[in-house]
């Protein structure tokens, strides 16, 4: 309850070597992995979007698939493929942010992916009449659409983003919840809960929902500035 | 003008999902008092203080030699036979022993036993887990870390890691010799687990049964100056805890058998970890033979009235205990602090 409120403030205002840890790890990994997925889905996105073969819309069935991936299930593949008797153990991903990071990208690329689509999907035939018209090169279209959307660019980015900070199931088997290495907000709030220190939880979710409110509210500035 | 205003509804949303994160919170919290069976419990909820009615679990049975709890250190074999998921041997698994000898030297060494003997005293006024009379005990020198040997990863148990004995410990050992240990957490079958899988270079656990199955398949090595694999060194009691009325009437049993009989016959609400974990191949030692309980899920397919097979952490098992009025083993270290942090929102 209110007590909750108080101690998530009194944490921040201690500036709690640990919490301090979780948070920069929680910051380090969300924002690296959102990202990278933003990076990878963002082109793939469109480039579905304009593709008109059965291939490309056998595809965008397989990406909506991939949208639906529980957490668990990719966090146990990148398991097995880092642990220490897996096929990538050489990569020693294992318990690291940079694993969890790819447990995340591969989660949060077909989200990305397939917002963009939709987005670009109701612009393409306009916008490919218009640069047929002026000549415009298929890759040329391509940035023409990404221009014309990048307001929904950011809208995804909040999306990927509030994905990956809020994700428990696949960074707590990739990263293990390591104390001062691999512990982000939802696993430390998995942890206090263990301990029976439910205050403690509770006021590491108001941190957390602080933190992705000040991302927010920085996002939607620059969303309206930008893209108007 | 327009950013601010942004600004301002954003603030406003913030404020709105607070509340009604709160509102959960405090909503839970109601539950719990409503379901305390307490004769006067409507005037209860009106008067008492939240903490008074927070856990209505206590200790009911403990100090019980069949209760004795064992904590061992195993150095991960570096030649273990580690196979993949699909059985195929895999040779090069990379194993940090020299680091992990460090840290088992260093916890058998005086000081670290000392440390052991003696935590728990400031917070709990007892210690929580006491050292073996015949604990092996290491005298030589200890190694300062390289960079090779600097990362240690120590695959543990949840009653280990909860009740916050490693955090208590690892800094001395760490500020000395510059290692880091990287603790994993989890119960003890999924710990030994996680070593199989090459991914810890010592274990700590307490379940005999397990950690012999462990050494017997090759996992584990005799270090140079010790004479087992298996290193017991420390152990505390398992407590049968319950609701503070006691319906089974086990505080009076004249042994932990017996008070499990009586939980059985009764068929009173018991809530078992049902992970494979050190507490719970405890448990399943202790009920009346011909009930046949053992770890696997299916053996307790008919006792599901009384029998809940939870899977799940400790700390989650004492709340769902705490809020069902259930009967449940805990070690003792966990369950004392799940009591001091009261195990409800405050």
């Amino acid at each position: 309850m209110l007590t909750a409120f108080e101690e998530a403030i009194a944490l921040l205002a201690s500036g709690d070597e640990m919490l301090t840890n979780i948070v920069l790890v929680t910051l380090r990994m969300s924002i690296a992995s959102s990202l990278i997925a933003l990076a990878i889905g963002m082109p793939l996105g469109t480039a579905l979007a304009m593709g008109r073969s059965k291939i490309a819309s056998a595809l965008v069935i397989v990406n909506r698939t991939l949208m639906g991936v529980p957490p668990v299930v990719c966090g146990l593949l990148c398991y097995l493929m880092f642990c220490g008797v897996g096929p990538l153990r050489w990569l020693q991903l294992l318990y690291t942010v940079e694993g969890m990071v790819v447990a995340q990208v591969l989660l949060i690329t077909p989200i990305v992916a397939g917002n963009m689509e939709s987005y670009v999907r109701g612009l393409v035939d306009d916008v490919r009449e218009t640069a047929r018209g002026i000549g415009l090169s298929r890759v040329r279209t391509a940035l023409l659409l990404l221009g014309e959307c990048r307001y929904q660019v950011f809208t995804v980015y909040l999306i990927a983003f509030g994905r990956a900070i809020a994700e428990v199931g696949a960074v707590s088997m990739v990263g293990g919840a390591i104390a001062y290495k691999t512990n982000v907000m939802t696993t430390a709030i998995m942890m206090y809960t263990n301990r029976g220190d439910f205050t403690l939880g509770i006021a590491l979710g108001i941190i957390l929902l602080l933190m992705f409110l000040t991302l927010n509210v920085v996002v939607s500035i620059v969303q309206r500035n930008v893209a108007r | 003008m327009k950013k601010i205003r942004i600004g301002i509804v954003a603030l406003l949303a913030a404020f709105v999902m607070a509340l009604s994160l709160t509102a959960c919170s405090s909503q839970s919290t109601e539950t719990a008092t409503e379901e305390t069976p307490a004769p006067a419990a409507e005037e209860a909820t009106e008067t008492a203080p939240a903490e008074e009615q927070a856990t209505n679990l206590t200790i009911l049975y403990e100090e019980d030699d069949s209760l004795i709890n064992t904590y061992s250190l195993l150095a991960v074999n570096p030649d273990a036979p580690f196979v993949d998921a699909d059985g195929n041997e895999v040779a090069d698994v990379a194993i940090n022993s020299e680091g992990a000898a460090a840290f088992i030297d260093w916890m058998l060494s005086d000081e670290g036993l000392e440390l052991i003997a003696d935590y728990g005293m400031e917070d709990f006024g007892e210690s929580l887990f006491t050292v073996n009379d015949d604990a092996p005990h290491y005298e030589g020198e200890i190694p300062q870390a390289t960079d090779e040997t600097k990362a240690i990863r120590l695959s543990t148990t949840t009653s280990v890691n909860d009740s916050g004995l490693l955090d208590y410990l690892l800094p001395y050992f760490q500020d000395e010799y510059g290692y880091e240990v990287e603790v994993y957490s989890a119960g003890t079958g999924k710990a030994i687990a996680n070593a199989e899988s090459g991914n810890a270079d010592a274990i700590l656990v307490h379940s005999k049964s397990q950690e012999e199955e462990f050494v017997a398949a090759g996992f584990a090595y005799t270090l140079p100056d010790f004479d087992s694999e298996r290193l017991s060194f420390m152990h505390n009691y398992f407590v049968l805890c319950g609701p503070a009325d006691d319906p089974a009437g086990v505080a009076d049993a004249a042994t932990a058998l017996d008070a499990f009989a009586q939980i059985a016959d009764g068929k009173y609400p018991f809530v078992s970890r049902g992970d494979a974990s050190g507490t719970h191949t405890k448990e399943i030692s202790l009920w009346p033979e011909d009930l046949g309980i053992t770890t696997e899920a299916d053996s307790v397919a008919d006792y599901t009235d009384w029998y809940t097979y939870s899977n799940a952490g400790m700390g989650a098992c004492l709340a769902m205990a705490n809020e069902t009025n259930a009967y449940i083993l805990s070690d003792k270290a966990t369950f004392l602090t799940f009591e001091a942090n009261g195990g409800i929102v405050e």
